[in-house]
């Protein structure tokens, strides 16, 4: 029974505000600790980033140890609530950037901004990133790394359909994933381009190249406009797409299975997502795997993808604020954050942009409404719904993309 | 005969002494830590849970450890959604199927276990064993493989059997196929203690009163009415009573087969609409309203059980 949790979520919270009182009589003015949560893509991508970071800040600060502790996703804000409300919250928390500001607005972090400072790059940080960490005029977040969306794929594949030139515009892309559908034929379950059906990121983007948008403002209240002439268009041109291009199940999403596992088991000519799903297309497609610049439905641009990344905050209630800055001054320190690009990254400052494919997909971009209530529409999955239901054909584009902007208007005004 | 002992107790009480008081009140000492330790882990924290459901509580508030008191503002707003009453509605229908499911399907094994050889019975109480002492988590993500899209044996073997193509079959297409698939998974994983239970519960029916039936000339069926049913009934009873508190909160199986990624409000069942509702929208309050309105319902449940086991405890 649920609330048997609600029981234990309770007992946790009286726990921790005695835990809370009784120790903040004893506090030192050295801690000897600092905890860190990082995401688990640090964990896998870039280790030594982290290694490198901790050395750094033990060098300025002996005695002082960096506890990091990983965190997935799916579960992070929850367990972040729980800290949140037992007084223990760690003193670094990673926080992806669509996640910050119903945080921010509830005051869950500390204000970082006459430490700007101190950070590396901070007058050139990447707006969309800065603007995710920022809020009321303060700094509350400091950006981390970015991450655009590419198209990587099978060279060899490619190749032997007898395409030579990459696509340049939506059109020609369709055109290739039919000659590339037909010369593969014989392989089960293959996608010319295998997206997840609920992939919402890559599903906006066609939103936003048409000259749409998920909501907007107006009077000071935010609007759906999922239904509005642009975005239908942008919605039924990735309808067309995903049904010539990708084999997945209307109802997948990005993460189950991973785009990367269906390639690199050889049933996908090319996949879309972020620039380091080339990581992990199996050591067999190492050699032959490429990525190029999703092309926009206007020819010779690119499409604009959905600029993710990551910001670092201070909770709050964290005793240790100083030393948490300097630990995220260390971790954002230019030669981190260079050896973050050298793995696919987008680095935080545009002083630092290269000119790979990761960092030419991120000259078009969009982002969420930065609205406070924006959490709850991901979370509450109004975007995948639709997606799934103009897939499945249960509803007419226009029928479930009105009815999900409703959803959005509603939900983004608090209601 | 209850009255009976009524009246034997009273004309005795005229007669007790101090140390007749003292033995008297042993019972109510031993029972004391019980009361204690019940109030202190049960009590208040149901106390604070009533408490946070009249109080608007958010994350804003969970920052500044303090509510504010809104009265019975959050019960009135779960009341009036219509998501709750879909929910409800949904919620219920599903613990009918489910748990009659489990109750017919672990009446059968066990009826089975009585007449099968020795090792047959070893081996099945073997396998049911195991679906028992297999995890939920483990079983979930099982279930999750064999119903993959391209790859799920489940969709293979209704493909080579012919049922129809089952290749690239998505099962997680309509609510219907998702709760359908959670019911099998809660009602394959609830089965091996029905069937069990209820094994034990047979081995009490006495072998002469079968036989005297059958010799009367009672069908089968005339005999499991009339003979083993009203002797397995309390332990039915019981299994029934708890099925239905299991699954009307169920939440582990559904989450986490249908996923994150597809929870919406069309496939809500009460524990994902209170999880959601309250954690996910990180609105305690309403969170703790819905809590405690499922809290309600299932207390109701289980008074018409506890009523139904003192009556059977009067007939004995």
């Amino acid at each position: 029974m649920r609330s048997r949790i609600f029981v234990a979520a309770l007992a946790a919270v009286a726990l921790g505000v005695v835990a809370a009182t009784a120790s903040a009589g004893v506090q030192h003015a050295q801690a000897s600790k600092i905890t860190v949560w990082l995401q688990v893509d640090a964990q896998s991508g870039w280790p030594d980033v982290v290694a490198a970071a901790n050395t750094q800040f033990q060098q300025d600060h002996p005695g002082v140890s960096v506890d990091v502790q990983y965190q997935n996703w799916s579960d992070h804000l929850q367990k972040f609530d729980a800290t949140l409300a037992g007084g223990n919250t760690p003193d670094v928390i990673e926080m992806g950037n669509t996640e910050t500001t119903k945080y921010m607005a509830a005051g869950a972090f500390a204000d970082l901004t006459s430490y700007k400072g101190t950070f590396a790059n901070s007058s050139n940080w990447l707006s969309g990133l800065a603007k995710s960490g920022m809020y009321g005029g303060k700094i509350y977040a400091v950006p981390y790394y970015a991450g655009s969306r590419v198209v990587t794929y099978r060279t060899d594949v490619w190749k032997r359909a007898g395409i030579n030139k990459l696509p340049s515009s939506l059109a020609q892309f369709n055109a290739d994933s039919k000659i590339l559908a037909a010369k593969n034929k014989k392989v089960k379950g293959f996608s010319p381009v295998y997206v997840a059906g609920t992939d919402w990121y890559f599903a906006m983007s066609f939103v936003y190249d048409y000259g749409g948008s998920i909501a907007r403002t107006h009077a000071g209240k935010w609007i759906g406009n999922l239904n509005s002439k642009a975005s239908i268009a942008g919605l039924t041109a990735w309808k067309n797409f995903f049904k010539t291009a990708s084999k997945a199940p209307a109802t997948s999403d990005e993460t189950k299975p991973a785009p990367y596992d269906v390639y690199s088991q050889g049933q996908a000519a090319s996949i879309i997502g972020p620039g380091w799903f080339s990581c992990c297309v199996g050591a067999k497609f190492k050699t032959t795997t490429a990525q190029f610049v999703m092309p926009s439905h206007t020819k010779g641009q690119p499409m604009p993808g959905f600029l993710g990344g990551s910001d670092l905050a201070v909770p709050a209630p964290s005793k240790n604020v100083a030393l948490a800055a300097d630990w995220i001054k260390d971790f954002t320190s230019t030669s981190a954050e260079r050896s973050l690009q050298a793995k696919g990254n987008i680095p935080n400052a545009t002083s630092l942009l290269g000119t790979s494919v990761n960092e030419r997909a991120a000259a078009r971009s969009w982002f969420v409404p930065a609205a406070k209530h924006w959490v709850d529409v991901e979370n509450g999955n109004i975007l995948r719904n639709m997606l799934a239901q103009i897939l499945i054909g249960k509803l007419t584009v226009q029928q479930a993309a009105s009815s999900a902007s409703d959803n959005i208007t509603s939900v983004l005004n608090g209601a | 005969m209850a009255v009976a002992a009524e009246t034997t107790k009273w004309s005795r009480r005229r007669r007790l002494t101090w140390a007749r008081a003292g033995r008297a009140s042993v019972p109510y000492w031993l029972i004391l830590p019980v009361v204690a330790a019940l109030t202190a882990i049960l009590g208040y924290p149901i106390y604070s849970l009533v408490r946070l459901s009249l109080e608007h509580y958010t994350l804003f508030e969970l920052i500044q450890h303090h509510g504010q008191y809104i009265g019975l503002k959050n019960f009135s707003s779960v009341l009036h959604d219509q998501v709750f009453w879909h929910t409800l509605l949904r919620t219920v229908i599903f613990t009918v199927v489910n748990v009659g499911a489990t109750i017919v399907g672990g009446t059968l094994i066990a009826l089975l276990l009585v007449r099968v050889s020795g090792w047959v019975r070893i081996l099945v109480t073997s396998g049911l064993v195991l679906v028992w002492a297999m995890p939920q988590v483990v079983a979930v993500q099982v279930w999750y493989w064999m119903t993959n899209f391209q790859n799920g044996v489940v969709n293979y073997v209704l493909t080579e059997l012919h049922i129809g193509n089952y290749f690239e079959h998505d099962w997680y297409q309509t609510t219907f196929s998702q709760l359908g698939l959670v019911t099998a998974l809660i009602v394959w994983g609830a089965l091996p203690f029905v069937a069990i239970t209820l094994y034990a519960a047979l081995s009490q029916v006495p072998g002469e009163l079968v036989e005297a039936a059958e010799i009367d000339g009672a069908r089968p069926w005339r005999v499991f009415l009339d003979v083993t049913l009203p002797i397995l009934r309390p332990v039915l009873l019981i299994l029934t009573s708890l099925s239905i508190l299991w699954d009307f909160g169920v939440f582990t199986q559904p989450y986490l087969l249908i996923g994150q990624a597809h929870i919406n409000p069309s496939n809500y069942l009460m524990g994902i609409y209170l999880f959601e509702e309250g954690y996910l929208k990180t609105d305690y309050g309403r969170g703790a309203a819905i809590s405690l309105l499922m809290l309600v319902m299932v207390a109701a449940m289980s008074v018409v059980y506890v009523r139904k086991m003192v009556k059977i405890g009067d007939v004995d």
